[in-house]
């Protein structure tokens, strides 16, 4: 079958999300176009509105309206604790299940030696400055119980070693090649409070 | 190989890369070489699968298909559980992008994987520089990159108290009184990284020297990340890199 070339289009621009395949883009497609054109409007202004409106938070890296996200600007929460998560996704997880107070720096991935990723892609030295600004007392490292989130548990704790701040990591309970993301919330609150020194 | 009866192989993940929509790019390396796998739904963050197809984890494999890329049709964990960390960890990396640059897919290699395994162990135990060391050697060895290590390149025995230059393509000469040698290395370095005797001070630095350069000259010269990323995390703290 042969579709318009603005269909064409759309359905490329569909693929682009993750877990969509050929079929589940011309689905969408033809949702979108034939049954719900109001729906597709408001779809395309929302993304549009996003992509223009939302940054990343100048002190957290996670996403972001403003300079600073709701978090770090929240003057209740407790700048003497910082969570470092890998993706924004992680904030989510640890906001519904933990009760934590205080904030978060989001790296937007892990370590990947392999592939070329290191501290500059995660922002490693931002994390470093701020740390070493001197508010900082405890930095609780919840990356992935993954390899690489290992690695990059590692990286940052030896990173952070000479700052004076505590350097704590998840307890375990977190499985291997889980994603804080999808551990359900019990586990992750019994591996968030029951937390480890590093060093 | 190639049939999803056939009996399990042990194997390890070296890579992993997100594949097509859900699936994961592998590639693993067994006793059978280093090989392509596609792992469907690998990449479904709920999947049994993407929690344990992890670069050292011990694993039982089974694929179906030939040529370059075959489908994973089976995978469990091979006890016991390897469990790296920290530093060793870094060291690991490094060394799954040694295998990824050097080997070639489909190029049988029981003894290299047996080395593997057994070094993998050796750092989860807290192996010093020399194991890895030792490891390079054997790698290069298995691969036909052999370093000349018994005696020089003329065919006489090493003396342990000379000093050689190390030619990468002829092996060891003496070292002639005022002739310029990047690569000068003393006799019981050579005959230790041969296996032969324990190392002697300073034969870690001469070994390391030795073996990055020839690993680099077997690279064609592309620098491998993972050790730019050690040299960045560990240059800090100490000056001796991996
Ligand atoms: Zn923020």
């Amino acid at each position: 079958m042969t579709h318009p070339p603005l269909v064409l289009r759309l359905l490329e621009a569909l693929r682009r999300l993750p877990g969509v395949g050929p079929k589940s883009a011309q689905r969408m497609a033809f949702h979108l176009l034939e049954r719900d054109r109001e729906g597709a409007l408001r779809l395309s202004l929302a993304l549009q509105e996003a992509l223009e409106g939302v940054g990343r938070c100048r002190r957290c890296h996670n996403l972001s309206e403003g300079e600073l996200c709701p978090i770090c600007s929240n003057e209740r929460r407790d700048g003497q604790v910082v969570c470092v998560v890998e993706s924004p996704a992680d904030v989510q997880a640890l906001e519904q299940s933990t009760g934590f107070q205080g904030r978060y720096f989001v790296l937007g991935g892990h370590l990947s030696p392999l592939d070329g990723v290191g501290p500059d892609e995660l922002g490693l030295e931002q994390l470093a400055a701020q740390v070493a600004e001197g508010e900082v007392q405890e930095v609780i490292i919840a990356t992935n119980p993954t390899v690489e989130g290992e690695a990059t548990a590692h990286y940052i704790s030896e990173l952070l070693a000479a700052s004076g701040a505590r350097i704590t990591r998840l307890a375990h309970g977190v499985p291997l090649g889980g994603e804080l993301e999808y551990v359900d919330s019990g586990t992750l609150s019994r591996a968030f409070h029951g937390r480890r020194e590093v060093q | 190989m190639g049939h999803a009866d056939d009996p399990l192989l042990p194997g390890f993940v070296l890579h992993r890369t997100p594949f097509r929509e859900s699936s994961l790019l592998l590639e693993v390396f067994t006793p059978s070489g280093r090989l392509g796998l596609v792992a469907r739904g690998g990449r479904g963050k709920r999947s049994r699968i993407a929690a344990i197809v992890q670069p050292f984890v011990p694993l039982w494999l089974s694929w179906t298909g030939q040529g370059d890329l075959a489908t994973l049709a089976h995978v469990e964990l091979r006890p016991p559980p390897l469990s790296l960390t920290g530093r060793a960890l870094f060291t690991a990396f490094y060394v799954n992008e040694l295998l990824l640059r050097l080997t070639s897919r489909h190029d049988p290699q029981p003894e290299l994987f047996e080395h593997y395994q057994w070094l993998l162990w050796q750092l989860v135990a807290g192996a010093e520089e020399w194991t890895l060391r030792r490891f390079e050697v054997v790698l290069l060895a298995e691969l036909g990159y052999g370093l000349l290590l018994h005696c020089d390149g003329d065919g006489r025995p090493l003396r342990p108290d000379s000093r050689y230059c190390y030619h990468l393509e002829r092996g060891p000469l003496p070292l002639q009184g005022e002739a310029p040698c990047p690569l000068t290395i003393s006799g019981e370095t050579l005959l230790a990284l041969d296996g032969h005797s324990p190392p002697q001070l300073g034969a870690e630095r001469e070994a390391k020297r030795l073996l990055r350069a020839v690993i680099h000259h077997h690279l064609g010269g592309r620098p491998l990340r993972s050790r730019e990323l050690f040299r960045q995390m560990f240059v800090r703290h100490t000056d001796q890199g991996e």
